[in-house]
């Protein structure tokens, strides 16, 4: 079954054209990495997939539904985070993680076991610090939190590794491998190539704006060495990312 | 010292504000302009007005005149900046400038300097002006002189009222400090009220008052344009005097940022049963998280308990000082019902006409979460309401204890029904702007005004027009607000509560096509 179903997504700010005639498709159980240069679309996507943004045309199935029929039991078996984080900056991260729990229905036992496992493994111990006090990375982490502590089934992860720090990628890998062994999906972006390479089984590479221009399965670099395309040889995802995304070559006298 | 660069930066300053007109709010914003003008025109008109104007200035009593204007003129500008914010916006903060190549004195100039260049304080230098020109005209003192002594008073009062601004920033960041400030500024509102009466009482006395009034700026300034003896050199040297002073102080405050509350290192355990958890819980499985959740915001927001805890003082005393005054002759229903009016206004109105400019980019949760977005803002509405109908039960106290006139519960009926009249009106509107005029806001800002154009017109159309309106009615005629006359104000209420809920049941199936709109504003894309 696909987790998700994207038919001829089109999204416009105004006239802007953020995303146009994206289609996609994503097994359950995958790990996918969705890639694509700075401004082609991707939060864009994952907003209309997450039910924040209404397309401008095309279709959207998660887990086999449309939002328009029951939006609420959908969105309680998704998880975001999103590229702004979406936290309450005056909150400190329990409160935040709580308020979030209980927004997703769970009871309040659940909610306090939840909340103190999630923070001690995340090492966001320090209760009287709020989040606008807190560093990049621990937003992160906390953001990260939040889009587990309900157990989702497909969870959308924009630039989840982006400023955290080693230890903390290790532990979230960790966790995702867990999440996917079980049959669910997630949904990624991301800029650091190498990682999505190492932990995604399938990617998809969009250029400006939100178009598809490559989609398959990335553990060939793992079984065959290289990917051809275009009758050349990709021995890793970055050369075929340059290759599909146009590589430039700037220089800057006075620099 | 770059001054070219500085010169950039002010007309950047200008640039970003016409950016910011140039919406189709532009039109709103010349209004409110107007508007403004409109206060200190007519304070100015009713102070030279009353004391018989040029009959005054040809017998001789010129400088009391211009001092008083300028007094007033002074006091005013100080207030409306402090009090609403205008003029006092950080343009480029401190950090800010350092991205550019200027040194730590120039980042200091450039950062009062486009403080200064802000029309507000070009309004009230263009009323000054007009005075100094006014009386240079009636053939009084040398427009020179005159014209010195405008800059100098305009640049005291810029600095006087960043002064206060940063003041209130200081004691807020205390802990004792939303203990502090409403009593405070409860006695700066009480100490002209109760003084009046014993200066009227004893002539003596307000022949001292005069004399400490003439070590003020203003006074000098007043006596630099009229005169051209010796008074006038002491006048000159008074303000400049002054201007130092000022400026110093507003330096050696910046200079020493708010040092910050040294907290325990070590790590807190979390509390589970917090007030806020068990406010919320009686709000029901659905309500309940939200109600908290806004409630613990709220709380959080420093600007918001400034704001709300600030009002604990202004409520009686605008109820008692004011409904005393016009209690002469006039009617004291006829103030009281506008004040009354206003209670549930004041505490939280940044807050209610706003309610999702302050959570950032939480405001993306509601839409995420498996709810009906539309019961957030239900809930916070909810919540404000509350909170804000505190302030007609203490008004309803006040009133029940001090009332100048004896109890009447016709009389109480009236007031309170006006005061259900101002929660539901105001919150009604409220949300409206909410959707239609949102604007990202720090909730930590105490200083400054970051209202939209939208909500910056209910929010002070609503003020003046419900504190005001009444009085001009009542002056027309005295027997409108007598307490026999109270089902009206009920059915007003009950009308008003109609166009709440109305609103709110529109507003909340508006909102998911308003989302994006809202969405791009506070995450600051817009
Ligand atoms: N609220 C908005 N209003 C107008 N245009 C927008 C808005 N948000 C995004 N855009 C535009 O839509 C396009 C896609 O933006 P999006 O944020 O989806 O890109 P992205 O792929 O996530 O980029 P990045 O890798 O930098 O995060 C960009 O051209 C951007 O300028
Ligand atoms: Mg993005």
């Amino acid at each position: 079954m696909d987790a998700i179903q994207i038919r001829n997504l089109v999204k416009y700010y105004g006239t802007i054209r953020a995303v146009d005639g994206l289609s996609l498709r994503v097994a359950a159980g995958t790990m996918f990495g969705f890639l694509g240069p700075n401004g082609s679309g991707k939060s864009t996507t994952i907003g209309c997939l997450t039910g924040l943004l209404d397309p401008t045309a095309g279709e959207i199935e998660i887990l086999g539904k449309r939002f328009d029929a029951d939006s609420a039991g959908l969105k309680r078996r998704m998880g975001v985070m999103p590229e702004t984080l979406g936290l309450f900056e005056p909150l400190r991260a329990h409160e935040f993680l709580a308020f979030v729990g209980r927004m997703y229905g769970l009871d309040e036992s659940a909610v306090r076991k939840r909340v103190t496992e999630l923070l001690d493994a995340l090492e966001l111990t320090d209760a009287s610090k709020t989040l606008s006090e807190y560093s990049t990375g621990m937003r992160k982490r906390v953001a990260f939190a939040a889009a587990v502590i309900h157990s989702p089934e497909v969870l959308f992860l924009d630039e989840p590794f982006e400023s955290i720090d080693p230890a903390g990628v290790a532990l979230m890998k960790q966790w995702l491998h867990t999440f996917i062994e079980q049959g669910r999906t997630v949904f990624m972006t991301s800029h650091v190539l190498e990682t999505v390479e190492r932990l995604c089984q399938e990617v998809a590479i969009i250029a400006t704006p939100g178009k598809l221009v490559w989609q398959g399965d990335i553990t060939t670099f793992g079984r065959e060495g290289a990917i051809v395309y275009d009758g050349k040889e990709f021995d890793a995802l970055e050369p075929l990312f340059l290759h599909l995304t146009g590589e430039r070559h700037v220089e800057l006298k006075w620099l | 010292m770059d001054f070219h660069l500085i010169a950039q930066l002010i007309r950047l300053r200008y640039k970003l504000l016409w950016a910011k007109t140039r919406t189709r709010n532009g039109k709103i914003a010349l209004f409110m302009a107007g508007y403004l003008l409109l206060v200190p025109a007519i304070f100015l008109f009713a102070a030279v007005g009353a004391g018989g104007g040029m009959a005054a200035v040809r017998s001789g009593k010129a400088e009391r005149i211009a001092q008083g204007v300028l007094t007033g003129l002074f006091a005013c500008a100080t207030i409306i900046s402090v009090v609403l914010g205008f003029g006092l916006n950080e343009v480029f903060s401190d950090a800010e400038l350092r991205r550019y190549p200027l040194n730590a004195r120039e980042r200091l100039f450039a950062r009062h300097f486009t403080g200064i260049a802000d029309p507000f304080w070009f309004l009230f230098l263009a009323l000054d002006l007009g005075l100094a020109f006014g009386l240079y005209l009636l053939g009084l003192g040398n427009l020179l002189l005159g014209t010195v002594a405008v800059l100098l008073l305009f640049v005291c009062n810029y600095f006087a009222a960043r002064l206060v601004g940063l003041a209130l920033d200081r004691i807020m960041r205390k802990k004792a400090g939303s203990v502090l400030l409403p009593i405070v500024f409860m006695l700066f509102c009480f100490l002209p009220g109760m003084a009046m009466p014993m200066l009227k009482k004893h002539p003596a006395a307000s022949g001292v008052v005069l004399r400490i009034l003439g070590f003020t700026p203003s006074f000098g300034a007043g006596s630099l344009m009229v005169r051209t003896d010796a008074q006038a050199f002491y006048g000159f040297a008074l303000i400049v005097c002054w201007l130092l002073g000022l400026a110093a102080a507003v330096a050696a405050l910046e200079r020493r940022p708010p040092k910050a509350t040294a907290r325990t290192v070590q790590a807190k355990e979390i509390r589970w049963d917090s007030r806020f958890h068990q406010a919320g819980a009686r709000f029901g499985s659905q309500y309940g998280p939200l109600v908290e959740h806004w409630l613990r915001f709220y709380f959080r927001c420093r600007r918001f308990k400034l704001s709300y805890l600030m009002s604990l003082p202004l409520m009686p005393f605008l109820l008692l000082f004011w409904s005393r005054q016009m209690g002469r002759g006039a009617n004291p229903f006829a103030a009281a019902v506008g004040v009354f009016a206003v209670s549930g206004l004041a505490p939280a109105g940044a807050f209610v006409i706003n309610q999702y400019g302050y959570v950032g980019s939480g405001f993306r949760r509601f839409f995420l979460f498996p709810i009906d977005p539309a019961a957030t803002l239900r809930a916070s509405s909810y919540t404000l309401m509350g909170l804000s109908s505190v302030y007609v039960v203490l008004a309803a106290l006040a009133w029940a204890l001090f009332a100048p006139v004896p109890y009447d519960v016709r009389g109480m009926t009236m007031l309170v029904a006006s005061g259900v009249f101002g929660l539901f009106a105001f919150h009604g509107a409220g949300l409206w702007t909410t959707l239609y005029g949102p604007r990202r806001s720090d909730p930590n800002r105490t200083m400054g005004n970051d209202l939209s154009l939208a909500g910056n017109l209910l929010m002070m159309g609503g003020m003046f027009s419900l504190l005001f309106v009444p009085m001009m009615v009542g002056q027309i005629d005295k027997r409108i607000f007598s307490p026999e006359h109270w089902w009206v104000a009920v059915i007003l209420a009950a009308l008003a509560a109609c166009f709440y809920f109305a609103s709110l049941r529109r507003a909340t199936a508006i909102l998911p096509a308003r989302r994006e709109r809202i969405l791009a504003v506070v995450e600051g894309r817009a």
